[in-house]
């Protein structure tokens, strides 16, 4: 079964503010990083980090700002707000519960039903 | 740059977000670039390095129009966005946008034009003030038959009835010979007798001078005239004071003008007063009455009234007057009452035609949905939420409706025009037709539903879509269930099937009813109706010398009235044995002929003789009557040689000499009736009345009307003739028939032509959807003309059912029709089988294209393909 980019709804947006988290970064980079990270288990079509960006910088989660990147050409670069840190915990609290929730089921014994 | 760059440069800057588009770009190509050199440094050479670049970044403008739908932070920047948007995938489909915009114009312009005749005719208040309180009243006989009223009935009611304001009447319109100063060339305008108060009545102030005083109303008046705007304007050249014009031979006093447009159920140039010269016949019947409501008074209280009244005067006068009761009915329902049923048969129509359009619009989305499903869903997979989604497809939609709307409120307010020029004459008010704020109102009303049907369904159908359901699934997309399309498919065949019926019945109607059974042969009839002023009496003989020396004039007869002519004169008939103070016991028209007049109309004597050039003044009185006369009178019995009288107009008795067949004389189809005709010889030459020379042509009556004109023009030039032909009266009389018949054709054709659209969008659909069976079954063996057949088929299926719906849906609404109809029933078959096989005919046709494409399917292509 091909599964990648299959991602649960919503998951992608937890790891984008994830990815600017550790740091200042442009899309690319933040596409990279998550590339990387997830040793390529969560790549997705790298544009897909665009319209995301945008939904966190609407609600105020990031914002973002025009500088010389490392290549010495203009480039957009996205930091994590104080909201976006604390959406960052809830979501990812979110995301522990759910998991060990699934977990609970996937490994459930037939006397456990 | 071109000008036309600089000013698309201009209106994108406009637009909101405009900057914002531009530094996503930029981000995007600085994006493909850092990935672009990644790549590199793993090994790629350049080239590959950036198209593996751009195909792990995926389609920037999805990703663009995504990350700029998520941009849409407030409700006027989505929607400007949702606007590019739909505009930009409107222009990338342009036969997808040119055919919905000619069904929408279709729908919204037939709807906006027949709603706009419905509005004027039924609707829109008559041009008189307070319009809705002004009444006609006619009298009922003992029949129930509704007849126009007598000078004395009118008299007596405007002296006792309390209901009212003002009572006034006007007397059947004849034309007159006018010329507008001393010098100028006379001729034969229509004019109008009325009487006291007539005009203040109806609520209109003349718009120079006065009304007709009390004085100018009096028998001996001194002369006086009031003349239409238009006569003003152009014949008296808008002369002020109005001084006066010769009526006839008779210098009159112009004392008015009345406001521009203004008539009373049929225009006339000049207004005469009345009261001087009034009918004094209880029984006859040739007025309009016309009554204005006092205020708090009802319509109901009126007619109870009335009904009183007359019932007190039949009581008092007896068998003198026929009323025995009234009819009291607002005017306007009188003036249209006929055209109720027909008019609303044509809006309907034109509602049909807009469901047509709709359902069209309908299938075209959700057809072109599944050729956009992947895009839908990316953008869905994205964080498109589905109400956005949906809220772009609706405001595509609208979009489209807008554009179509525009277009439509063009091209109506042109047929608006059209139908105002050649339906002015066949349909009363059609005159005053007008593109107004009402119908510009209704206009955009179902514009705004016709966006929400079209819109709101398939919008909803695709947003809906599961995003793995439509991926996995492929290139084909999910198709939509069959059952929707037969439904659709069905539905608009139906409607038109409905139309096409109507339409049927019409033509046969008024096929009949120009084909109907007169009692005469009108065919090649030219008549020239001329008012004789005193000089011309001595040249009477000189004219008929004139119009038989016409090369190509066979006949030439003279008569009073013309056949189909409005204002004939009835009254009683009597035997010498019958009291002159009871019941009668038969009424007739009464028509003065020349003894020319039964060949030249070709109308056969039964029984007896016509008149002869012995029937001459002093000799015994003669008349001819028709069968029905002879029944009632003297059943059984020879007519030929008893003698009768009528009390209108004369008093003698008369002998039949001959009976005569029944002609329709009164009305075109069915408007026979019983007749007296006497010898014009016999009656006094009646000066300044009306006298139509009728003339058998050989057939080519164009000629035979300009020497006639020309010949009496230089005999009697104080008296133009009013020349026409016979037939030309009997297409006038189904006129309103006519209007129904163009009408309802012309929705049925464009309602043909959207069914066709439709069916031949979705067969296109299906085919383009099964290409992949196709394939297989032709690689199994299947032949081109099975899989053809095939195709065609299930679109003949699909349209059968709507075909079975649709002739029961017209055997419904041709109930409204039946009033219209003429010598054919509602439920005609040949009718509903014409619009059966035409609809099921247009249906296969418009599957052959798809059943021909389908059938060219390159089985190893269309196997590979998916």
């Amino acid at each position: 079964m091909d599964r990648s980019g299959d991602l649960l709804p919503g998951t992608f947006d937890m790891l984008v503010l994830k990815a600017v988290s550790l740091g200042e970064m442009h899309g690319w980079g933040i596409a990279e990083r998550i590339e990387r990270l997830s040793d390529g288990a969560c790549a997705v079509q790298q544009g897909a980090v665009y319209p995301v960006l945008q939904r966190l910088l609407r609600r105020g989660w990031v914002v973002a700002q025009w500088k010389v990147s490392d290549n010495h050409r203009r480039a957009r670069f996205y930091h994590l707000t104080a909201s976006g840190r604390r959406q960052l915990a809830d979501e990812i609290n979110w995301w522990r519960r759910s998991i060990a929730g699934v977990d609970r089921v996937l490994s459930a014994e037939p006397r456990e039903a | 740059m071109s000008w036309i760059d600089a000013a698309r440069q201009r209106l994108r800057d406009l637009i909101a977000g405009d900057r914002a588009d531009r530094e996503l770009n930029e981000e995007i190509a600085h994006h493909i670039d850092l990935e672009t050199t990644r790549q590199i440094r793993d090994g790629l050479d350049p080239a590959a390095a950036r198209a593996m670049a751009y195909v792990r970044f995926g389609n920037p403008t999805l990703i663009s129009d995504a990350a700029r739908a998520e941009r849409g932070s407030h409700l006027m920047e989505g929607s400007v966005q949702d606007l590019s948007w739909a505009l930009r995938s409107l222009r990338k489909n342009p036969g997808f946008t040119a055919l919905a915009l000619v069904t929408l114009v279709l729908g919204i312009g037939a709807c906006t034009v027949a709603f706009s005749v419905f509005n004027t005719v039924l609707l829109r208040p008559l041009p008189y003030r307070d319009a809705d309180r002004l009444v006609l009243i006619r009298e009922r006989n003992s029949k129930g038959d509704l007849r126009p009223p007598s000078f004395p009935n009118f008299a007596s009611w405007r002296e006792q009835t309390r209901s009212f304001s003002g009572v006034a009447a006007a007397m059947s319109p004849y034309s007159r010979t006018v010329s507008a100063s001393g010098d100028a060339e006379p001729e034969r305008l229509p004019s109008l007798e009325v009487t006291r108060s007539f005009f203040s009545t109806l609520g209109v102030t003349p718009a120079i001078g006065r009304e007709f005083t009390d004085a100018e109303q009096a028998p001996g008046r001194p002369r006086a005239a009031m003349v239409s705007y238009d006569f003003w304007r152009n014949r008296m050249g808008a002369r002020r004071p109005l001084g006066v014009i010769r009526l006839g031979d008779t210098r009159t006093l112009v004392v008015g003008v009345l406001p521009p447009g203004f008539k009373f159920l049929q225009p006339a140039d000049v207004y005469l007063p009345h009261e001087g010269n009034a009918g004094t016949i209880r029984s006859s019947h040739n007025y309009q009455v016309v009554a204005r409501l006092k205020s708090g008074a009802t319509l109901t209280a009126a007619r109870a009234e009335m009904s009183a009244l007359s019932r007190s005067l039949y009581a008092t006068y007896g068998t003198e007057t026929e009323a025995i009761d009234t009819d009291v009915r607002p005017l306007r329902d009188f003036m249209v009452a006929n055209y109720r049923n027909l008019l609303s048969t044509v809006f309907g129509a034109a509602t049909l035609v807009l469901l047509i359009a709709c359902t069209n619009l309908v299938s075209a989305q959700l057809a072109r949905g599944w050729h956009r499903e992947r895009e839908i869903v990316v953008r869905a997979a994205l964080g498109a939420s589905r109400a956005r989604i949906a809220r772009q497809l609706v405001i595509e939609s609208s979009v489209l409706v807008a554009i179509g709307t525009i277009v439509a409120i063009l091209g109506a307010s042109g047929a608006i025009t059209a139908i105002r020029i050649v339906g002015g004459s066949l349909v009363p008010r059609l005159s005053e037709l007008s593109l107004d704020g009402r119908v510009l109102e209704f206009a955009i009303g179902i514009a705004l539903a016709t966006a929400v049907v079209v819109g709101v369904y398939p919008a909803v159908r695709l947003a809906r879509r599961d995003a793995g359901q439509v991926l996995r699934a492929g290139r084909g997309g999910v198709s939509v269930r069959s059952s929707v399309w037969r439904a659709l498919i069905g539905f608009e065949v139906a409607l038109a099937v409905m139309l096409v019926i109507g339409s049927a019945l019409l033509v046969r109607t008024l096929r009949n009813i120009l084909s109907a059974e007169t009692g005469f042969d009108s065919h090649g009839i030219v008549t020239a109706a001329i008012t004789p002023q005193e000089s011309d009496a001595a040249r009477f003989d000189e004219v008929v010398g004139a119009l038989r020396a016409i090369p190509g004039v066979e006949g030439v007869a003279f008569t009073s009235n013309l056949p189909l002519q409005w204002g004939n004169w009835s009254g009683p008939v009597r035997r010498p044995s019958d009291p002159k103070d009871r019941d009668w016991p038969a009424m007739a028209g009464f028509r003065v002929v020349s003894p020319e007049y039964f060949a030249v109309l070709r109308q056969p004597i039964l029984r007896g003789r016509s008149f002869a050039a012995s029937d001459r003044p002093g000799a015994p009185g003669v008349a001819i009557i028709t069968p029905g006369i002879a029944e009632k009178l003297w059943p059984g019995q020879d007519p030929i040689g008893k003698t009768i009288a009528t009390n209108y107009l004369f008093n003698d008795w008369l002998t039949v000499v001959g009976v005569v067949a029944e002609a329709s004389n009164w009305s075109m189809p069915h408007g026979t009736q019983n007749e007296i005709y006497v010898p014009l010889a016999q009656r006094e030459a009646n000066i300044g009345q009306q006298i139509i020379a009728l003339l058998r042509t050989d057939g080519r009556p164009d000629a035979v009307m300009g020497a006639t004109r020309k010949r009496l023009r230089d005999i009697i030039p104080h008296s133009p003739a009013q020349i026409g032909t016979v037939d030309e009266r009997i297409a006038k009389s189904a006129a309103d028939r006519r209007f129904g018949m163009l009408a309802l054709t012309a929705f049925g054709v464009i309602a043909i032509v959207l069914a066709a659209v439709g069916i031949y969008g979705v067969m296109w659909y299906i085919v383009s959807t099964r290409t992949h069976e196709i394939g297989i079954r032709m690689a199994l063996g299947a032949t081109t003309a099975r899989v053809q057949r095939d195709v065609l088929s299930s679109a003949a299926a699909m349209a059968a059912t709507g075909i079975v719906v649709g002739l029961a849906g017209g055997a419904y609404a041709a109930r409204y029709l039946r009033a219209s109809l003429y010598g054919v029933s509602q439920l005609d078959p040949r009718a509903y089988l014409f619009g059966a096989a035409v609809t099921l005919s247009v249906a296969i046709l418009a599957a052959y294209f798809p059943a021909w494409h389908s059938s060219r399917v390159d089985p190893m292509e269309a196997i590979r393909d998916t």
